[in-house]
C-alpha cells in the first residue's frame, strides 16, 4: 500500500527461506554496525526512515522510500557496505512493498515466519530493531508505528493462541516433564552425569530454570569442576555417583559410555534411601546411561533421548494447528495499522481537516440569532479558508515524505481527526 | 419462599460454574473471576436453602439423607472455593464440581421429612456430630478427585502423553500436597465427629452407637494408615489407590451402612 504519491513501505531481506548460511552471515548486522547503515541510509537520501532487524536467520531492512527503485538501491547499498557480488545478493534476497512489508513485519513478530514456529526470541529483537533505529533517528511517526504494531500483534498471538506454549527443545520438554512431576525445580537437586556439549547445555538450562547448585558427575574430574564453576554448580567425583543419586530428584546424563551408568539396582537403593520420593531421568546418551528397565521403579520415570524427540514432534504439530488464529490476530492489528496509515495522506486529512471546521462552525452558527446566520457563515468561511490555506500550502508542498507524513500525523493529532 | 427454588437456583449457578471451569481447561487465559463467582453466589444461596430447612425442622437440616446430601455438595463446594484462593489451581474445578452439582441436586430430588425433628436430634453435639462428619467426607471425596487426577496425570508422564490434560493438571507433587491436606483434615474432623457421637450416643441411647460408629472407626483406620504409609514410601500412586478404597467405604457407609443396618442412627 502507498502511502501517498510521494512514499511507500519497502522491506528488502535476507531470510532462512531463500538465502543460505553463508550469505546470511555475511550481510548480518551487529548494533554498531546497525546504527551506522541506518546514518548513512539517511544521510545520503536513500531512505526517509528505516529500521534494521538482524538476527541469525534474517536481516532485514525495512524502510520508508520516496521512488520504486528501493530494490535496487537498497541492494546495491549492503553489497557496498559489505563488499559482496551484487548479483549474489538479488539472487537470494526477496523484496516487499507497501502491505506486503507490513505484513511481512507483523508475521515474523509473531512467530509465524521463524524457523522454530511461534518462538519468542524474535519479538524481543524486533523491539531491539526499533530501538537501535530510534537512537540513530531513523524513525518516525511511520516506522514507529509499524513496530509498535508489530510488538503488539506478536503479544497478542501469543497471548491469545498456544502457538509459543508447547516447547520444541530437547532441554525445554525434559524440563517441561519435571516441573509436571516437582512443581518448582528451585528446590529440587539436579544431578548431570557428563561434561560434554549437551550435558552442559543441560546444566546452564537448568539454572534458567531455576535449580540451585547442579552437581556435576564426570570421568574427568576437571572437567567437571569447571562446568560447575561455570554454572555455580558443585562437581562430585565420578566414584561418588553412587552416593549422589539417591540426593537427586532429576538425573540427567549425556556420556559417551558404552554400558548403562544407572542401573535399576542403583535406582531402587537410591529409592529406599529416599523414602519413595520421585525421581525423574532424562537420558540424552545414545547408546543409553539410564538403564530402560529403571522406568519400572516405583515413582521413577525415565525419559529417553528418542521419547523427548517425539514430544518435540508433537509439540511442532501442536503450534502448527495454532496457526490459522495467529494469522487472522495479524490481519486484525495490520488492518488497522494500515487505516491509521492511509489516513495519514494529504488529500484526506485536508478534506476531514475542512470538515471538522465546517461542524466547529455549525456548532457556533446554532447560538447566534437565525437572522444573522447566512451572514455569519459566509464570514466564518471565509475566515477558516484564510486560517487553512497557509498550514495546507505547506503540508502539500513539502518534500521529504517523511516529515510530511510527520506533519500530517501532527495535524491529525491537534485536531482529533482521528476522533480518539 | 419454596426453599428449593434458591437449592436450585445454587444447582443452575453450579452448572454454570462447571461449564466455565471445562472452557478454562481448554482456554486458560479467560480471567478465574466470572468461575469463582458464580461458585460463591451458588454456595451463598445453597446456604439460604439449608437456613430455611433448619427452620422448618428447629434443627439442623441433614438429619435426613437429602439435606446430608445438600450440606456435603455446600461443603465441598466451599472447599473448592478455599482451594481457589490458596492454590489458585483451577484445573481441579471441571472434576470436583460434578460432585458439588451431583450431591446437592440429589439432596434437592430425595424426600424431605414432614414436621419438627425430634428431641434427640436438637442441640448443639448433635449438630457438630453431624457437620464434622460431614466436613470429613467432603474433604475424602476432595481426596478421591486428587487421587483420581494424581493416576492420570501420572499414567500421561509414563506414556510420555504432552497434551490438553497434561499441561492443565497441576504437577504430581502439587497434586499430592493437596490430597494430603484433604486427608488429614478429613481425618481430624472424622476423630472429632466420632468422639461428639459418641458423647451424643451416650446420653441419648445410654449405649455405644452402631454398626455406623464402627464404619466410622474403619474409615479412619483406613485414612490414618495412609497418611502412615504416605510418610513411609508409598508416596503418589499407592497413596491414591488407598484414597479411592477410602471413598468407596464412605459411599458403603453412606448407601448400605446407613440404610439397612443402623435403624436409629441414619440419615432419612
Amino acid at each position: 500500500m502507498s502511502i501517498s504519491q510521494e512514499a511507500q513501505l519497502a522491506l528488502l531481506g535476507w531470510s532462512f527461506r531463500g538465502a543460505g548460511v553463508s550469505v546470511r552471515e555475511r550481510v548480518a548486522f551487529t548494533a554498531d554496525e546497525i546504527r551506522d547503515a541506518l546514518t548513512t541510509l539517511l544521510s545520503r537520501g536513500l531512505i526517509s526512515e528505516g529500521v534494521i532487524v538482524s538476527t541469525c536467520h534474517r536481516s532485514e531492512i525495512y524502510s520508508l522510500v520516496s521512488d520504486e527503485g528501493a530494490r535496487t538501491r537498497l541492494t546495491l547499498f549492503v553489497s557496498e557496505w559489505r563488499g559482496l557480488d551484487p548479483a549474489e545478493l538479488e539472487g537470494s534476497c526477496f523484496f516487499r512493498a507497501g502491505a506486503d512489508a507490513a505484513r511481512h513485519l507483523f508475521r515474523v513478530a509473531a512467530g509465524l515466519d521463524s524457523l522454530a514456529l511461534g518462538e519468542s526470541e524474535v519479538l524481543g529483537q524486533v523491539r531491539q530493531a526499533l530501538s537501535l533505529a530510534r537512537e540513530s533517528g531513523s524513525t518516525r511517526a511511520v516506522m514507529h508505528r509499524l513496530f509498535e504494531s508489530a510488538v503488539a500483534a506478536g503479544k497478542r498471538v501469543r497471548a491469545e493462541t498456544e502457538i509459543a506454549r508447547h516447547p520444541l527443545s530437547v532441554s525445554s520438554i525434559g524440563f517441561e516433564l519435571a516441573r509436571k512431576v516437582f512443581a518448582d525445580l528451585s528446590k529440587r537437586q539436579v544431578l548431570v552425569i557428563g561434561a560434554g556439549e549437551t550435558s552442559s547445555l543441560f546444566a546452564r538450562h537448568a539454572v534458567e530454570a531455576g535449580v540451585r547448585e547442579p552437581v556435576i558427575v564426570n570421568r574427568t574430574a576437571s572437567r567437571a569442576e569447571e562446568l560447575a564453576a561455570s554454572i555455580h554448580g558443585r562437581a562430585a567425583a565420578w566414584e561418588d555417583l553412587a552416593d549422589e543419586l539417591p540426593l537427586a530428584d532429576v538425573v540427567v546424563s549425556a556420556t559417551s559410555s558404552p554400558e548403562p551408568l544407572v542401573t535399576r539396582a542403583a535406582v531402587e537403593a537410591a529409592m529406599r534411601e529416599r523414602r519413595g520420593r520421585p525421581m525423574l531421568f532424562l537420558d540424552l546418551a545414545v547408546p543409553r546411561d539410564i538403564a530402560p528397565d529403571v522406568s519400572q521403579v516405583y515413582n521413577a520415570f525415565s525419559y529417553s533421548l528418542n521419547d523427548l524427540e517425539e514430544v518435540a514432534k508433537e509439540n511442532r504439530a501442536r503450534r502448527a494447528r495454532e496457526v490459522p488464529v495467529a494469522e487472522k490476530i495479524v490481519e486484525e492489528e495490520l488492518e488497522s495499522y494500515l487505516a491509521w496509515l492511509g489516513n495519514l495522506s494529504v488529500v484526506p486529512t485536508v478534506t476531514e481537516w475542512r470538515r471538522r471546521l465546517e461542524e466547529l462552525r455549525d456548532l457556533e452558527l446554532e447560538r447566534a440569532p437565525a437572522v444573522e446566520r447566512e451572514r455569519l457563515r459566509g464570514l466564518l468561511d471565509a475566515f477558516s479558508a484564510r486560517i487553512l490555506h497557509e498550514p495546507m500550502k505547506r503540508l502539500k508542498g513539502e518534500e521529504d515524505p517523511a516529515r510530511k507524513l510527520d506533519r500530517v500525523e501532527a495535524v491529525r493529532h491537534l485536531f482529533n481527526l482521528d476522533r480518539e | 419462599m419454596d426453599s428449593h427454588l434458591l437449592g436450585w437456583l445454587a444447582v443452575t449457578l453450579y452448572l454454570a460454574a462447571e461449564a466455565y471451569a471445562i472452557l478454562s481447561l481448554v482456554r486458560p487465559r479467560v480471567p478465574a473471576l466470572p468461575g469463582t463467582l458464580l461458585i460463591g453466589a451458588g454456595l451463598f444461596l445453597q446456604f439460604g436453602d439449608l437456613e430455611i430447612r433448619a427452620r422448618a425442622l428447629h434443627s439442623v437440616p441433614y438429619r435426613t439423607i437429602g439435606g446430608s446430601l445438600s450440606l456435603f455438595g455446600w461443603m465441598l463446594g466451599l472447599s473448592y472455593l478455599a482451594l481457589l484462593f490458596r492454590h489458585r489451581e483451577r484445573a481441579v474445578g471441571p472434576f470436583l464440581l460434578p460432585f458439588v452439582i451431583a450431591f446437592s441436586a440429589l439432596g434437592l430430588l430425595l424426600p424431605q421429612p414432614a414436621g419438627l425433628a425430634g428431641t434427640d436430634t436438637r442441640g448443639a453435639i448433635f449438630a457438630l456430630h453431624v457437620t464434622f462428619a460431614i466436613l470429613a467426607y467432603a474433604a475424602f471425596t476432595f481426596s478421591f478427585v486428587l487421587s483420581l487426577l494424581y493416576l492420570i496425570q501420572k499414567r500421561q508422564l509414563r506414556r510420555v502423553r504432552t497434551g490438553l490434560l497434561f499441561s492443565r493438571l497441576p504437577a504430581l507433587d502439587v497434586i499430592g500436597r493437596m490430597n494430603r491436606t484433604s486427608v488429614t483434615i478429613g481425618l481430624s474432623v472424622l476423630g472429632v465427629s466420632v468422639l461428639l457421637g459418641v458423647i451424643w450416643a451416650e446420653r441419648v441411647w445410654s449405649r455405644l452407637p452402631d454398626a455406623k460408629f464402627g464404619a466410622a472407626l474403619i474409615t479412619l483406620v483406613v485414612y490414618g494408615f495412609l497418611l502412615w504409609k504416605d510418610r513411609r514410601g508409598w508416596v503418589g500412586e499407592r497413596v491414591a489407590l488407598l484414597s479411592i478404597l477410602g471413598f468407596a467405604l464412605i459411599l458403603f457407609s453412606y448407601t448400605f451402612v446407613n440404610l439397612y443396618f443402623s435403624a436409629e442412627h441414619a440419615f432419612r
